[in-house]
C-alpha cells in the first residue's frame, strides 16, 4: 500500500534525527485511520475510528477470524495496538506478558516478553492485577509492569531498550495504567490510593528512561509544580500557596493518596497533558478533617492541566473537595471541540466517577456542564456553577452520619457510576458512548491506622443494584448510554444486567460497540442503540474493543478475560436490598456466566 | 499498639495450642436455633447470631471481602470461603492467614502475620463463615440476637480493634 510505503521511509527519517519528533510520529499515527497506535485511538481520547468497511448494513455478517490465547487468568483491561507492520501489540495483566501477533498469519508469535517480577506486588494491587496496556512511538513499545518498572522494548524485536522503576511496591505504590508518550517524554501515574501513598505524574526520556520531571498530586506547590500566581483554578489564579499541604490534618497529605491510575489525554495545539487523581488517602473521612472541619484535601480527586514538557500546571479543577464516598477522580478527560452557546469551544468532557457529567473549558478549566448521567445519583442534588462544588446531601455524607455509622443507599458505589472503562465520542454525532454502574452502596467509616505497605482504607462498603426507574431492567447493574455532554442528558440507554466494565467504541460505520461482563461483544446502531450483532468471547470482557485496516481489511479486536474490581465485586452478585420481591435472576452470580481467562478476537467481515 | 500487639501475639499462641481440638459438631438445639461448637463456636438463631459471630462478620468485610467477595461467595480474585472453611477446618484456615499461600503466577494469598487485628481475630472469623455454612446465615450484615447484647453496647458500635491497622483492601 502507497500509504504504509510512505510511511515506512519517513520513519527510517524520523528515527535517524532526534528523539523530539517521538510525539510526531505517534501524531502521525494516530491521523491515520488505519492505525491504532494509541490505547484510547487518539492523543483526544476519543475511541472514535473514521473507517467504515464496517457498518450497520453489513455489521451482521461479522465474525471470529481467529483468537489467541494469552496463557493469563486474571483480569484483561485495555487492548491492541496496531501501527502498520502487520502485527499486534498485546499485554497482560501479572506477569505482564508482551506478544507481538501476526495479523497475516492468523496470530502467530512473533516474540514475546516476560518480564521478571516480585510476586509480592500482588496482595498490594487492590483492584486485581489488571495493567491498559502499551503505549507505542518510534519503533518502541513502553510498558508500566505491576512492580512500577517502566519498560522500553524494540517493537521489532520484542528487545529490551530500558527500564526504569518509577515507584516501590513495598510501601503500596504499584501500576495499573497505560504510560502515554508526548514528544520526547513517556509520561506515567502510578496506583495504591488504598494504601496511603502520594501520587505522582512523572515524564521520562523515550530515549534513555531518564526521569525528566515529577508533579506530586498532594504537598508543597513546589512539588506539585504549582505557581499559585499562575496556576488557575476555574478561571482565577489559585492565589493561596501550599494548599496542598494547608488543607489536610498535619502531614496527613503525605499520605494522601490522588493517585493518577487512570488515561492521560493531551491536545497538541495547546500542548497540555490532562489527567485526574484519585481519592484522597484514607476513606475514613473523619481522619481528613482539619479542626473538626470537612477540609479539601487538595489535590485529590483533581482535574490537571500540565505542559508536558516540564510538567508546569496550567489549571486544577477539584471536582470533590473532601471526598466522602471514594469517588476516585481518574475519569479518562475526552478532548472535544464543542458549540456551547453559540460558541465553539475547546471542551473536556469527563463521565465521572461521581455519577455527573461534566463539560469544561479545556484551555482555562472553567466549568460549564455538570449534570447526572446516572439519575440514581443522590450523594449530592448538583453543583454550584460558581464555586465548582458539589451540593452534597447530608443524608448520604458518610463525614456528617459519623465514624462507625453505616449509611445506606448511597448512589453511585466507590466503583463509580463509570470506573477506568473508557468511553468513546463520535464528531459525528457530538455524542458520547459509555459503559457505566447501575450499583448503589452501604459505607461505614473506621479508624484506620497507617502502616507502610498496608491497605489505608477505613471504610466497610456493601453494594447492592440501584433501583430502576419507568421501565428500565430490574436489578440491572450496568448500561451503554449515548451521553449529550454539551445539553447534560442521555439520548439513548441500553440496560445490562452487569456493570459495562469495557471500553467503547465508535466508528464513522454508524455504530458504536462495548463488551459485556458475560462476554458479548456487541454492536450497536450509534443513531438509535439498537443491537445489531453480538458475539459470546470465552471470558468477561473488561478490555477495550479496537479497531483497524491491514492490506484493505477492516478488523474490529477485543482482549476479554474477566476480573478487575468488576469481577472482585460482583462475582459473588449483589445482595438483593427487597429480597423476595422476585428478580432473582437479576441479582445472580457473573460466575453463573462465565470464567477467567484471557483471550484476544480478532473479527471482520467475510472475504 | 503495642499493648495490642502484645495481647495478638497471646492470642495466636493460646491459638496455635487449640489447634489439635480441630473442629467440634454442630448442635441443633431447635428449629430456629442453631449452633455450632469449638474454636469458631457460633449460634444463629432467627437470622440474627452471637456477638463473636457479628465482629467475625465485621472482621471478614474489612479484611477479607475485597478479594473473598462479600458475605464470604468468593469473587473472580479469590475463592468461596464458606466452602473453603468447610473442607479444610481450622488448621488449615488459621495456618492459610498466617502464612499465606502463592497459588500460581498472579495468585497470591498475602501473609496477615503482621496485621495484629486480623490475626487476633481469626477465631471470629471462622465463627462466621462456619455461622454461613452449617449455620445457615443469610447474606448481609447479620443482627446480634437480643439476649446476648452486651451492655452499653451499640450493635455499630462494637468493633473494639478501631484503631488498628484494619486490612480492607478495596479499590481503584
Amino acid at each position: 500500500m502507497l500509504r504504509e510505503t510512505g510511511y515506512a521511509v519517513m520513519a527510517i527519517g524520523l528515527m535517524a534525527t532526534t528523539a523530539a519528533h517521538a510525539n510526531q510520529n505517534q501524531l502521525e499515527l494516530q491521523q491515520n485511520p488505519e492505525y491504532w497506535a494509541t490505547q484510547l485511538g487518539n492523543y483526544q481520547g476519543n475511541r472514535f475510528s473514521e473507517l467504515d468497511q464496517i457498518n450497520r448494513d453489513n455489521v451482521d455478517e461479522l465474525r471470529a477470524v481467529w483468537q489467541f490465547s494469552t496463557g493469563v487468568l486474571r483480569g484483561h483491561e485495555g487492548g491492541p495496538l496496531y501501527v502498520g507492520d502487520g502485527r499486534l501489540y498485546i499485554h497482560t495483566p501479572f506477569p505482564n506478558k508482551v506478544f507481538a501477533l501476526d495479523l497475516e498469519d492468523e496470530g502467530r508469535v512473533v516474540w514475546s516478553y516476560e518480564p521478571d517480577q516480585d510476586s509480592r506486588v500482588i496482595p498490594v494491587m487492590c483492584c486485581d492485577t489488571v495493567n491498559r496496556g502499551l503505549a507505542y512511538a518510534d519503533g518502541r513499545l513502553f510498558l508500566g509492569q505491576a512492580d512500577n518498572t517502566l519498560i522500553a522494548l524494540d517493537s521489532e524485536t520484542g528487545e529490551l531498550l530500558w527500564e526504569v522503576s518509577n515507584g516501590d511496591h513495598t510501601v503500596g505504590e504499584t501500576n495499573t495504567m497505560s504510560p502515554l508518550v508526548v514528544h520526547d517524554k513517556v509520561l506515567i501515574g502510578v496506583s495504591g490510593g488504598e494504601y496511603g501513598i502520594r501520587g505522582h505524574m512523572t515524564a521520562y526520556d523515550v530515549e534513555t528512561g531518564e526521569q525528566v520531571w515529577r508533579g506530586y498530586s498532594t504537598g508543597p506547590d513546589d512539588e506539585v509544580l504549582i505557581d499559585p500566581e499562575t496556576t488557575t483554578m476555574l478561571g482565577e489564579p489559585i492565589g493561596e500557596s501550599d494548599l496542598g499541604v494547608s488543607t489536610w490534618p498535619e502531614g496527613e497529605w503525605e499520605r494522601g493518596g490522588g493517585a493518577p491510575w487512570g488515561w492521560v489525554t493531551y491536545d497538541p495545539e495547546l500542548d497540555l497533558v490532562y489527567y485526574g487523581t484519585g481519592n484522597p488517602g484514607t476513606w475514613n473521612p473523619e481522619q481528613r478533617t482539619k479542626d473538626g472541619e470537612p477540609a479539601d484535601n487538595k489535590w485529590a480527586i483533581t482535574v490537571f492541566a500540565r505542559d508536558p514538557n516540564d510538567g508546569t500546571v496550567k489549571w486544577v479543577y477539584q471536582k470533590v473537595p473532601f471526598d466522602e464516598w471514594d469517588y476516585d477522580g481518574v475519569n479518562e478527560n475526552q478532548l472535544i471541540d464543542i458549540e456551547y452557546e453559540g460558541e465553539q469551544r475547546k471542551g473536556l468532557a469527563i463521565i465521572d466517577r461521581t455519577g455527573f457529567g461534566f463539560l469544561l473549558d479545556r484551555e482555562t478549566g472553567e466549568l460549564l456542564v455538570a449534570e447526572k448521567f446516572a439519575p440514581e445519583t443522590n450523594w449530592a442534588d448538583s453543583y454550584d456553577m460558581e464555586t465548582g462544588r458539589p451540593n452534597v446531601n447530608e443524608q448520604y455524607s458518610t463525614y456528617r452520619q459519623g465514624v462507625g455509622v453505616n449509611t445506606t443507599d448511597i448512589c453511585p458505589t466507590a466503583m463509580g457510576a463509570k470506573n477506568m472503562q473508557p468511553t468513546a465520542y463520535s464528531p459525528r454525532t457530538g455524542l458520547i458512548y459509555a459503559g457505566i454502574n447501575r450499583i448503589c452502596m452501604n459505607y461505614e467509616p473506621f479508624e484506620a491506622e497507617y502502616v507502610a505497605g498496608q491497605p489505608y482504607v477505613g471504610a466497610t462498603l456493601t453494594m447492592m443494584p440501584a433501583p430502576t426507574q419507568n421501565g428500565s431492567m430490574e436489578g440491572r447493574m450496568g448500561s451503554f448510554i449515548a451521553w449529550d455532554p454539551v445539553a447534560g442528558e442521555t439520548v439513548w440507554e441500553i440496560d445490562e444486567r452487569f456493570a459495562v466494565w469495557s471500553g467503547a467504541l465508535a466508528t464513522a460505520g454508524d455504530l458504536a460497540f462495548y463488551g459485556t461482563l458475560e462476554g458479548h461483544v456487541k454492536a450497536v446502531d450509534i443513531e438509535t442503540g439498537e443491537e445489531l450483532w453480538r458475539f459470546k468471547t470465552p471470558s468477561g470482557i473488561i478490555g477495550n474493543v479496537n479497531t483497524f485496516m491491514h492490506e484493505g481489511k477492516q478488523y474490529v479486536a477485543v482482549l476479554s478475560g474477566v476480573g478487575g474490581w468488576a469481577g472482585i465485586g460482583l462475582a459473588a452478585g449483589l445482595e438483593n436490598p427487597e429480597e423476595g420481591l422476585g428478580a432473582v435472576s437479576a441479582f445472580s452470580a457473573l460466575g453463573d456466566y462465565t470464567k477467567l481467562g484471557g483471550v484476544l478476537t480478532v473479527f471482520a467481515l467475510p472475504d | 499498639m503495642t499493648v495490642l500487639a502484645r495481647s495478638c501475639r497471646g492470642m495466636l499462641s493460646t491459638l496455635v495450642a487449640l489447634l489439635p481440638l480441630g473442629l467440634v459438631q454442630v448442635g441443633l438445639a431447635d428449629e430456629h436455633r442453631i449452633t455450632g461448637e469449638g474454636i469458631g463456636a457460633f449460634v444463629v438463631e432467627d437470622g440474627k447470631v452471637d456477638p463473636d459471630t457479628y465482629d467475625g462478620y465485621i472482621v471478614y468485610t474489612r479484611s477479607c471481602m475485597a478479594c473473598h467477595g462479600p458475605d464470604g461467595l468468593g469473587s473472580s480474585f479469590a475463592p468461596n470461603l464458606i466452602r473453603a472453611v468447610e473442607r479444610r477446618g481450622w488448621e488449615n484456615f488459621a495456618g492459610t492467614i498466617a502464612s499465606g499461600r502463592e497459588i500460581q503466577p498472579g495468585q497470591v494469598m498475602p501473609s496477615f502475620a503482621d496485621d495484629p487485628y486480623v490475626m487476633g481475630n481469626i477465631p471470629k472469623i471462622f465463627s462466621y463463615l462456619r455461622a454461613r455454612g452449617e449455620g445457615g446465615l443469610g447474606r448481609g450484615r447479620p443482627k446480634i440476637i437480643e439476649s446476648m447484647q452486651e451492655p452499653d453496647a451499640e450493635q455499630g458500635e462494637q468493633d473494639e480493634d478501631k484503631d488498628e491497622a484494619a486490612e480492607e483492601a478495596s479499590a481503584e
